[in-house]
């Protein structure tokens, strides 16, 4: 047998193992582990980085965003990824597949702020401060139509690019992998989620 | 500024047409220089990740895309070594004879100077070079060739699930054919079936540029140089004659190159945007044509869920199956275009082709419970249909510029009325595939484009094309063009083997008439 037939072996077998692991996973485990997915600076000394790009009410608002988007994105950290990512030379956040024409951090920036206006003008609250039905519907209604008034990019391209933002904390990590029961098989695995 | 040593040929761009041609060259005893406008980067940088990989594609702000249908700059394009090739997904197909001839068949679009005939043995050789998997027999669509070096590359479930579909509309399916090893090649390895064709193959099972012809180039003696920006062809004052390239290195300083030979290999924006910066009117340009005739394939996914376990996770990127049967044109079907199915695509959960993405519709406690159905019951397959040449869908220099002082490109681009309907007919089809194969539930996305082609299109005459048959510019013979940037029309198939094979014929021909060019 050569290398290729073992790792086709390997392949096979984590599939098997895969079926396995799903079987066990009920919607209460997988609430759960993304529970645990939180990134936290508990137990260490040091506070928790500054934010280098967001500001703390845009964080507020990006946190609300990504658990209305996908319950847990706030906790498997949307907002550290999206200013880690603006803060570096080569931002990695899909936005770049979309050739939006222009400045990646002036995107995020000036459709939060949109969101919050939106949210002040319409509800007299801040975005994390709503209701989630009221969240859920605010959401919903930026994703078909931009609102009359929205002072920021199209809120739809906003919708999909903040919704990918949280697909890719939860799920496009190793972990998020393993929580949907789908063997990782990395030939070279990334040093850190992003 | 500083003018380093005269070389044989410089060569823009690093990708599969780049990286071929500069082997070719480099192992006939040209002096060989590759320039690309990217970082260094090696297999150990290939990490498996749908966020990483993202470092390569090109960063944003080179090219403005718009227009109905807007051309895809940030997806697919590529971003260092290997250029696009390095993250391509290896569906390697040969154009059909009818592609060649359409306007001679059918009366509509444009015909290559080229017939299939004259492109067949250059697929041959670049078949046995690069390793393709697959099986010729049950390809039935297949135009005359020499059969793949190696088996085909393995069908798991959600292959399986979505031929029951077509086998009961009497429709075939065959191995979709792939520049990825089934069994070791030439000191290769085989495929593992892990799904990450995406993230770039590290193993080199998949033929990128690194594990084959930019490795060989290397090896006889070529050099390459990263980060190096390409700004212009230099000219002779009468602009009939190249001698060399105007750069910018990784530290920003303005630097030239003479040469022999100047050889474009660039991305599909970038070749038509260096020869309109090169000289007013554009360098090569009498015929008006350069930037014209931009192209792409419409594309959509069928989606639909099954009773049974589909394994989406393993295989290719590209898929494991293929079906033609409606690829051959025919006015009597009310549009003029070929199509053909990629069928079972290995997926991801994020990333823009992830399956997060399959229902953009869906966000909250819906999504989480979309994607955990998904990843075990989901099946896809991706359409891709012809995309007619438009001289009206363009790339034009703008206002604005870059770092550097170039002028930014803008491309412009709307499917012709025929290839809206050939994508609109397809998707039908699909859906009528899924529900015969049994799907409970079945979607489809919006119609898209992928596969950027023309631009700087080879033809018989100076008037209305670019290049000859060879990519040889008609009016400045010393300048080459190697890419999708030359396809006169698009066919229905991914166009990375007919580049390839272009890319081999133009340079057996260079190192057969060196004396005339040098």
């Amino acid at each position: 047998m050569d290398a290729s037939s073992t790792l086709l072996t390997e392949v096979l077998r984590a599939q098997g193992e895969r079926r396995a692991f799903l079987k066990g996973a009920g919607a209460g485990l997988l609430a759960a582990s993304l529970s645990s997915a939180r990134i936290s600076y508990a137990g260490t000394e040091a506070p928790p980085p500054a934010y280098r790009v967001l500001t703390p009410p845009q964080v507020r608002t990006l946190d609300a965003l990504g658990e209305t988007l996908l319950p847990g994105a706030a906790a498997a950290g949307i907002s550290r990824y999206v200013d880690d990512q603006l803060a570096s030379a080569e931002p990695l956040l899909l936005l770049k597949y979309v050739d939006f024409p222009a400045d990646s951090t002036d995107f995020y920036r000036q459709s939060l702020d949109a969101l919050e206006q939106h949210s002040q003008a319409t509800h007299q609250q801040a975005f994390h401060a709503l209701a989630m039905a009221d969240r859920i519907a605010m959401v919903g209604q930026i994703a078909q139509q931009q609102p009359e008034g929205w002072a920021g990019p199209p809120s739809q391209l906003f919708y999909f690019i903040a919704r990918n933002d949280a697909v890719d904390v939860c799920y496009g990590t190793e972990e998020g992998f393993a929580r949907l029961g789908v063997p990782y098989m990395a030939h070279i695995a990334p040093p850190r989620p992003w | 500024m500083a003018t380093r040593e005269q070389v044989d040929a410089v060569i823009v761009g690093s990708g599969a047409a780049g990286s071929l041609m500069a082997a070719t060259l480099a192992a006939a005893g040209k002096k060989v220089l590759i320039l690309e406008a990217g970082p260094q980067r090696g297999m150990s940088d290939l990490v498996s990740s749908q966020i990483w990989s993202r470092r390569l594609k090109v960063p944003a702000g080179t090219t403005m895309t718009g227009g109905r249908d807007p051309l895809s700059v940030g997806f697919a394009s590529g971003w260092g070594t290997g250029g696009s090739a390095l993250h391509h997904y290896a569906c390697w197909f040969r154009l059909h004879e009818e592609d060649f001839e359409m306007k001679s068949r059918f009366g509509q679009g444009v015909d290559w100077p080229i017939s299939y005939a004259d492109l067949r043995p250059w697929y041959d050789r670049v078949q046995e070079e690069v390793g393709l998997s697959g099986d010729a027999e049950k390809e039935i669509w297949r135009p005359a060739g020499a059969p793949y070096p190696m088996p085909a590359l393995p069908v798991f479930a959600q292959g399986e699930v979505i031929a029951r579909g077509f086998e009961k509309l009497g429709l075939r399916t065959a191995p979709l054919p792939m520049a990825i090893n089934s069994v070791p090649y030439r000191g290769r390895s085989a495929c593992i079936q892990d799904g990450w064709c995406d993230s770039g193959c590290p193993i080199g099972a998949l033929a990128n540029p690194i594990a084959t012809h930019l490795t060989q180039a290397l090896s006889a003696g070529a050099e390459i140089i990263h980060d190096s920006k390409v700004s212009r062809v230099l000219t002779t004052p009468r602009g009939d004659r190249a001698t060399g390239v105007e750069y910018y290195d990784a530290a920003g300083e303005r630097q030239e190159i003479r040469a022999d030979v100047v050889i474009l290999a660039a991305y599909v924006f970038e070749i038509p945007r260096i020869l309109l910066n090169s000289r007013e009117g554009g360098l090569a340009n009498g015929s008006g044509m350069v930037g014209r005739s931009m192209m792409a394939h419409t594309t959509s996914n069928i989606f639909g869920f099954f009773e049974e376990d589909t394994d989406n996770f393993l295989g290719r990127t590209g898929g494991q199956l293929v079906s033609q049967d409606d690829y051959a044109k025919n006015l009597e079907k009310g549009y003029l275009g070929s199509s053909s199915w990629l069928i079972a695509n290995a997926l991801k959960p994020n990333d823009l082709l992830g399956i997060g993405n399959s229902r953009v519709d869906l966000f909250g406690a819906p999504l989480h419970e979309f994607l955990q159905k998904a990843a075990r019951k989901l099946a896809t397959m991706t359409f891709v249909g012809e995309g007619l040449p438009d001289p009206d869908n363009r790339v034009t220099l703008t206002a604005s510029r870059d770092r550097f002082g170039m002028p930014m490109a803008s491309a412009t681009h709307q499917f012709p009325e025929d290839s809206v309907k050939c994508w609109a007919a397809g998707i039908e089809r699909g859906k009528q595939v899924f529900a015969a194969a049994g799907a409970t539930e079945i979607w489809t996305g919006g119609r898209n484009q992928m596969h950027t082609m023309g631009g700087t299109v080879m033809g018989r005459s100076a008037g209305d094309s670019v290049t000859n048959g060879y990519g040889q510019a008609h009016e400045v013979p010393n300048l080459f063009i190697a890419g999708s940037s030359l396809f006169p029309t698009a066919g229905g198939v991914n166009p990375t083997f007919t580049l390839s094979a272009l890319a081999r014929r133009s340079a057996d021909y260079l190192v057969e008439n060196w004396s005339t060019l040098g």
